[in-house]
C-alpha cells in the first residue's frame, strides 16, 4: 500500500500533456507524510480537531440521527451504490472524537470509555472517504434533513487529516509545492509573468501587471495559466473593454489554495494573505477571482477570517463581475445563437450563492440557456472538485460520476455546455477524452471574451 | 354446646324448602358455579353442622359488621348468621365483659382446630395500649386464637391489608392479618366495607366445599374479586367513545359519562360493585355518581388524591422540577468550561 | 408500594428529573461552546431570515425524493401518529395539566378559560397503530438498507426500542390486553415512558431539540452568503 516519506523526496513532476493537470502518476505513493509514530498521528489529529471545533460544529456532530438521506445526494454514492461512500460516514471518526474528546459528556465517554479512542487504521482508511471521493460539493448539506452542513465537516477534518500526515500523495505535492513556489501546479511568479508577456504579444493585448495603484486586482488560477491561458488574455480584454483600472500582481496572483483543499490550514492562510497584502498595497477597492470555484469560496466567504478582520475591498468572483457590466450596460456583446446549458460550479452557485450571475451574462450573450435537471443549487457536482481531479486513484470513480454530467447535458440537447470554473473545465476535458464524449465544455468569461464587440481601433 | 344440623335449624325458624333452595340458587350463582351445583349446596348447607365461628374485632370502625347486617329484604343472611354458631361477636352478641370472654374460651377449647375465625380492622404493633380487649392486646389475642382456627377470614380492608390506621404515617403501627399469622388459611375478603354478599357467599363455598375457595394473588376469593370495576362498569362504553365527565354535576356527569377525569380507581380496583352492587343491588359509587376510590384495594388511601385521575402521578413538584433545572444548567455549563479550556490547551500546544 | 405505585411515583419523579438535567446538561454543554466572528462581507444582511431553513427543510428539494421519499412518508407518519397521541390523548392531556397545574399553578383552562383539544380514543388507537406500523416499517430498512445499517449504531436500535415501547405498552393497557391485571399494563405503560424520558437527553432523540439549533446555524450561514437553502 503505502509507505512513510523519507525526510527527503524528489518533487514529483507535474504533467501538462493530459487532459487534466496535475503531478504524473505516481510510481509509489506517499500517502503519509512524515516520519511519525501511529499515536503521535492520532494525537495530532484529535489535537487538531479539538483547537478547530466550535459550537457550529459541535451542533451539527449532535445532530445526525443516521437516516443515511445524504446518500442519496452524493454523486459518489450515485454512481456505486456503495454505502461506505454516505457523506456522514466520512465524519465518523472524527464523530467519535468529538463526542470522546469535546461533547457535552465527554467526561463520562472518556471515564467508561464508552467510544473508543480512533486508531490510525481508522484514520488511514478514511483517507479515500475523505480525500478521494469527496469534492466538498455540499449537496449532501442541501438534502440532510438535520441541516448539517456536512460538507464544511469534511473540510475540518481534512485539517486533522494533514497534521496526521494522512494526505494523499498528489494533493501533498501540489500544497508543498503551492507553499514554497507560490503556485501549485508550477505557475511560479516568473513563469506567469513571462506567459503573460508571451500572451500579450500574441494576442494583442496589454496585460497589466504590478501597477503601484489599481482599482481592481485581478487573479488567476494556475489551472487557467497552465492550460487555459486563452482566459489570461480574455480577462485582459474585458478589462479594458470595460475601461477598468485594474492590474494582476505577481505578489498575489494565485488564487487556487490548496492549503485549502488539502487541510493545511497554515498554508491556506498564507496563500490566501498574499491574495490580501497585494490588494491592500495597490490600494485595490475589488478583487476579481478567477473561473475557480474554490478560489471564491478561499477568499469570498474564509478570507477575511483569515485576515482577522473585514477585507478593505469587495471580492467577486468573474461572473459576477460580468454579471455587473452587463447590469450597468457596460459590456458590447455579439449575440451567440446557440443553444447553451450552464455546469453549475458548486463552489460559487450551491456553496457561494452566485446562483443568477452566470445566468445573467448568458442572457446577455443571446444564448438559447436550456437548464439541465437538476440545476442551479441541486445540481449535480463534475465530480473533480476538491482536489479528486488530481488524485490518480480515484480517476475511475470520477469517471463514474462523470456519466451523470455527460447524461444532464445530452438531456438539454444543448449545443454549448457552459462553466465558469477551470477546475470543472479541466475534469470535463478528462471526461471527455475518457469516454470519447463529443460535447466540449465552455469557459464562460472566454465566451464573452470572444464575443466582444470593440471599436475599430 | 352441640348444635343442630342447619338444615333443621332453619326449618324451626320457618324458613321454607323452596325458599332454602332459592337461596341456594342464588349463592350459587353468585359464587359463579354451575347451576348443577345447586343441589350439592343445598345438601352440604342442609347438613352442615353449625361450625363455631368467633369474630375479633380489632382497630375496626364496627363499618364492616355494619354492611353484614345491613340485610335489607334479606333476613336469610342474618339467619344463616344465626345458623352459624356465632360464638363470639362484640357487637351482635349479647354477654358482656368476663361472660362473653368465657364463652369465646369455652367455645375455643370445645371447638378446638375446627372453628372459624373472622377478624375485622387491623392490628396495632406499636404500643400494645393502642387497642386492647379485656386488657389482651390485639396482637397476642390474634395469636391466641389464630392457633386453634381452621382458617381465618379477614373480613374488610383494615384486616387483610391495614386499611386506614394504616395509612401513611400509620402511627399505631397497624397491620394486616396475614402478617401475623403465617401458617394459617387466609381468605381476604377485603372492601371498606366488604359487599353483605360477599361475605355470605364466601361462607358458604366454605362451607359447601369444606375448604378456601380459589383466591387471587391478594388471597382475595377470585369469584367477587376477579375482575375490576372498570371491566363490569355499565359506563364504560363512555369511556371508551372518551366521553367524560369534567366536573361533578356538569353536563357529563349528569349524561352518566364515565368519571376517569374525577380520579375513578375502576380500572385498578378489584371488586363485584360493578355487578353485585350495594344495599340488595341498588347502586354503587359510579352509578350513585362520584368515582370508585379503590377500597378493596390495599393502601388506597395513599394512592394520591381521589379526585386525581389514575394517569397522572407523582412527577414531582416546583422544587424537584427547579432544582432539576439547576444541576443540569450547572453541569451543562461545566462541560461547555472544559470544552473551551481543552481547545486552549490544544491551540496552546 | 406495588409495581404501578412505584411506577407512578418515585420512577416518576427521577426520570422527569433525570431528562431535565440531561437535556439542559447536553443543550448548554453544546450551546455555550466557542463561536468565531465571521468577518466576511455578507451578500444577504438579514441572517436571520435564514432560520426559514427550520421549516424548508422539513421536505427535501424534489431532485432529492428519489430515494428519500420513503424515510420522508414513513418518518412523518410516525411523528404525527406519536405526537398526536402523545398530546391528545384524555388521559395523557390530564397527566400534564396536572403537572401545568403543579408548576405554574394553572393549566390551559384556569389561564384561558380554553379546554385543551382531545381526540376521540378511537382515532387515538389508530394513530397508535399506524405510529407503530411506521416504526416498524423503519426498523426493517435501517436493517435491509445498506447505507443506514453501514452507519446505524446502539444509539439507533435502543432509541427505537424505547419509543415503541410506550406506544405498545399504551395501547395493551387501554385494550386491557389479554385480560392481564390492569395495574400490571399500566405500570408497563408508566415505566416504559419513564425508560423513554431517561434515555433522551443522552441518544439521538436530542434531534428533538437539536434540529432547531442545526438548521437554525446552517440556514442563518447559508442566508448570509446567498447560498442555496
Amino acid at each position: 500500500m503505502t509507505e512513510t516519506t523519507p525526510t527527503t523526496r524528489e518533487l514529483d513532476p507535474l504533467e501538462f500533456d493530459k487532459p487534466r493537470v496535475s503531478i504524473r502518476k505516481p510510481e509509489h505513493r506517499f500517502d503519509t507524510q512524515g516520519e511519525l509514530p501511529d499515536a503521535a498521528r492520532v494525537e495530532r489529529a484529535m489535537n487538531s480537531f479539538v483547537r478547530d471545533f466550535g459550537r457550529t460544529a459541535a451542533v451539527y456532530m449532535e445532530s445526525c440521527i443516521h437516516c443515511g438521506m445524504c446518500a442519496e445526494a452524493c454523486h459518489f454514492y450515485e454512481v456505486t451504490q456503495d454505502p461506505k461512500y454516505t457523506p456522514i460516514w466520512k465524519l465518523e471518526p472524527f464523530k467519535q472524537a468529538y463526542k470522546r474528546e469535546y461533547g457535552p459528556f465527554a467526561f463520562v465517554y472518556r471515564a467508561l470509555n464508552l467510544k473508543p479512542k480512533v486508531t490510525v487504521d481508522e484514520l488511514q482508511q478514511w483517507q479515500h472517504l475523505l480525500y478521494d471521493s469527496c469534492t466538498v460539493c455540499g449537496r449532501c448539506s442541501l438534502m440532510c434533513p438535520m441541516g448539517i452542513d456536512i460538507a464544511s465537516l469534511v473540510s475540518q477534518a481534512r485539517h486533522g487529516m494533514f497534521k496526521a500526515g494522512l494526505v494523499p500523495h498528489e494533493l501533498a505535492a501540489v500544497t508543498e509545492r503551492a507553499q514554497r513556489e507560490g503556485s501549485p501546479l508550477g505557475a511560479t511568479p516568473k513563469v506567469f509573468a513571462d506567459r503573460c508577456e508571451w500572451l500579450s504579444d500574441e494576442h494583442d493585448v496589454e496585460i497589466t501587471i504590478d501597477k503601484p495603484r489599481a482599482e481592481v486586482l485581478c487573479a488567476m488560477s494556475s489551472i487557467e495559466i497552465m492550460k487555459y491561458p486563452e482566459s489570461v488574455v480574455a480577462t485582459a480584454r474585458i478589462m479594458r473593454h470595460v475601461g477598468a483600472d485594474w492590474t494582476f500582481r505577481l505578489d498575489g496572483y494565485e488564487a487556487t489554495n490548496f492549503g485549502l483543499l488539502t487541510g493545511d490550514a497554515a498554508t491556506q492562510k498564507t496563500l490566501t494573505l498574499k491574495i490580501i497584502h497585494a490588494a491592500v498595497a495597490c490600494g485595490a477597492k475589488v478583487v476579481v477571482l478567477p473561473e475557480c470555484g474554490h478560489a471564491y469560496t478561499a477568499l469570498r466567504w474564509m478570507g477575511a477570517n483569515m485576515y482577522g478582520k473585514p477585507l478593505p475591498f469587495k471580492v467577486m468572483h468573474i461572473a459576477e463581475f460580468l454579471a455587473e457590466q452587463v447590469r450597468a450596460g457596460k459590456l458590447r456583446l455579439r449575440k451567440v445563437g446557440k443553444s447553451a446549458t450552464f455546469h453549475d460550479p458548486c463552489q460559487l452557485v450551491r456553496r457561494g450563492g452566485a446562483i443568477e450571475a452566470p445566468r445573467e451574462v448568458l442572457q446577455a450573450l443571446g444564448v438559447e440557456l436550456r437548464e439541465m435537471y437538476p440545476t442551479k443549487g441541486s445540481n449535480w457536482c463534475c465530480g473533480g472538485g476538491g482536489g479528486v481531479v488530481a488524485i490518480h486513484r480515484a480517476d475511475e470513480l470520477r469517471h463514474k460520476v462523470f456519466k451523470i454530467k455527460m447524461e444532464q447535458i445530452e438531456e438539454t440537447g444543448a449545443e454549448l455546455p457552459v462553466t465558469s470554473c477551470a477546475n470543472c473545465r479541466q475534469t470535463f476535458d478528462d471526461g471527455q477524452a475518457h469516454f470519447k464524449w463529443d460535447k466540449t465544455m465552455h469557459s464562460l468569461l472566454e465566451l464573452v471574451a470572444d464575443n466582444l464587440v470593440e471599436d475599430e481601433q | 354446646m352441640s348444635s343442630p344440623l342447619l338444615g333443621e335449624f332453619l326449618r324451626s325458624r320457618g324458613v321454607t324448602r323452596r325458599d332454602f333452595l332459592q337461596f341456594c340458587t342464588t349463592t350459587t350463582a353468585l359464587m359463579g358455579l354451575s347451576s348443577t351445583l345447586v343441589p350439592r349446596v343445598a345438601t352440604a348447607l342442609a347438613q352442615a353442622r353449625r361450625p363455631s365461628v368467633i369474630w375479633l374485632p380489632f382497630q375496626e370502625c364496627t363499618g364492616c359488621t355494619e354492611s353484614i347486617t345491613r340485610a335489607h329484604g334479606s333476613t336469610l343472611e342474618s339467619l344463616i348468621f344465626q345458623g352459624i354458631s356465632l360464638d363470639y361477636q362484640h357487637t351482635l352478641q349479647a354477654a358482656a365483659g368476663d361472660a362473653a370472654e368465657r364463652a369465646r374460651e369455652t367455645a375455643m377449647k370445645e371447638n378446638w382446630g375446627r372453628y372459624l375465625l373472622i377478624v375485622d380492622g387491623s392490628i396495632p404493633t406499636g404500643n400494645k395500649g393502642f387497642s386492647t380487649v379485656a386488657g389482651l392486646d390485639n396482637l397476642s389475642l390474634l395469636q391466641e386464637v389464630a392457633r386453634g382456627a381452621a382458617a381465618i377470614v379477614a373480613l374488610g380492608s383494615c384486616a387483610a391489608f391495614g386499611g386506614i390506621p394504616a395509612a401513611n404515617p400509620n402511627p399505631t403501627g397497624a397491620v394486616a392479618v396475614s402478617d401475623v399469622v403465617k401458617d394459617k388459611p387466609i381468605i381476604n375478603v377485603s372492601g371498606c366495607p366488604p359487599i353483605p354478599v360477599v361475605i355470605t357467599g364466601v361462607l358458604t363455598q366454605y362451607l359447601t366445599f369444606g375448604k378456601l375457595p380459589e383466591l387471587d394473588a391478594l388471597g382475595r376469593p377470585r369469584s367477587f374479586y376477579g375482575q375490576t370495576i372498570h371491566d363490569r362498569c355499565y359506563r364504560r362504553p363512555f369511556y371508551e367513545r372518551g366521553q367524560f365527565a369534567d366536573s361533578f354535576d356538569d353536563e357529563g356527569a349528569r349524561q352518566g359519562w364515565c368519571l376517569y377525569k374525577l380520579g375513578c380507581r375502576g380500572p385498578t380496583t378489584h371488586n363485584a360493585c360493578a355487578t353485585v352492587k350495594w344495599n340488595d343491588g341498588t347502586s354503587f359509587p359510579i352509578e350513585a355518581g362520584h368515582g370508585c376510590i379503590g377500597c378493596s384495594e390495599p393502601g388506597f388511601w395513599d394512592k394520591g388524591g381521589f379526585y386525581q385521575p389514575l394517569s397522572t402521578g407523582h412527577w414531582g413538584s416546583a422544587r424537584t422540577v427547579g432544582i432539576a433545572v439547576g444541576v443540569g444548567a450547572a453541569l451543562g455549563v461545566a462541560s461547555a468550561a472544559l470544552a473551551r479550556k481543552r481547545q486552549k490547551d490544544a491551540e496552546g500546544a | 408500594m406495588n409495581l404501578l405505585d412505584f411506577a407512578r411515583g418515585p420512577a416518576l419523579q427521577w426520570s422527569v428529573a433525570i431528562f431535565i438535567v440531561g437535556v439542559l446538561w447536553r443543550l448548554l454543554g453544546v450551546l455555550l461552546l466557542r463561536t468565531r466572528k465571521d468577518h466576511s462581507e455578507p451578500r444577504n444582511d438579514a441572517a436571520w431570515k435564514g432560520l426559514r431553513l427550520i421549516a424548508l427543510r422539513s421536505w427535501p428539494r424534489k431532485e432529492f425524493l428519489g430515494g428519500t421519499a420513503f424515510g420522508e412518508v414513513m418518518g412523518y407518519a410516525f411523528h404525527i401518529g406519536f405526537l398526536l397521541t402523545l398530546f391528545f390523548f384524555v388521559p395523557h392531556v390530564l397527566f400534564f395539566a396536572d403537572i401545568s397545574r403543579g408548576l405554574f399553578g394553572t393549566d390551559l383552562h384556569g389561564l384561558t378559560g380554553l379546554s385543551w383539544p382531545t381526540l376521540p380514543n378511537g382515532v387515538v388507537m389508530l394513530l397508535s397503530a399506524i405510529s407503530i406500523a411506521a416504526l416498524v416499517a423503519v426498523l426493517v430498512h435501517r436493517v435491509v438498507n445498506p447505507v443506514k445499517r453501514l452507519i446505524s449504531n446502539f444509539d439507533d436500535y435502543f432509541s427505537w426500542l424505547v419509543t415503541i415501547a410506550p406506544l405498545v405498552t399504551g395501547m395493551a393497557a387501554f385494550a386491557h390486553l389479554g385480560g392481564w391485571p390492569y395495574e400490571r399494563l399500566l405500570a408497563f405503560h408508566f415505566l416504559s415512558a419513564e425508560l423513554l424520558l431517561v434515555w433522551f437527553p443522552f441518544g439521538k432523540l436530542m434531534h428533538a431539540f437539536t434540529i432547531f439549533a442545526a438548521r437554525g446555524s446552517t440556514g442563518m450561514l447559508f442566508e448570509r452568503k446567498g447560498a442555496s437553502l
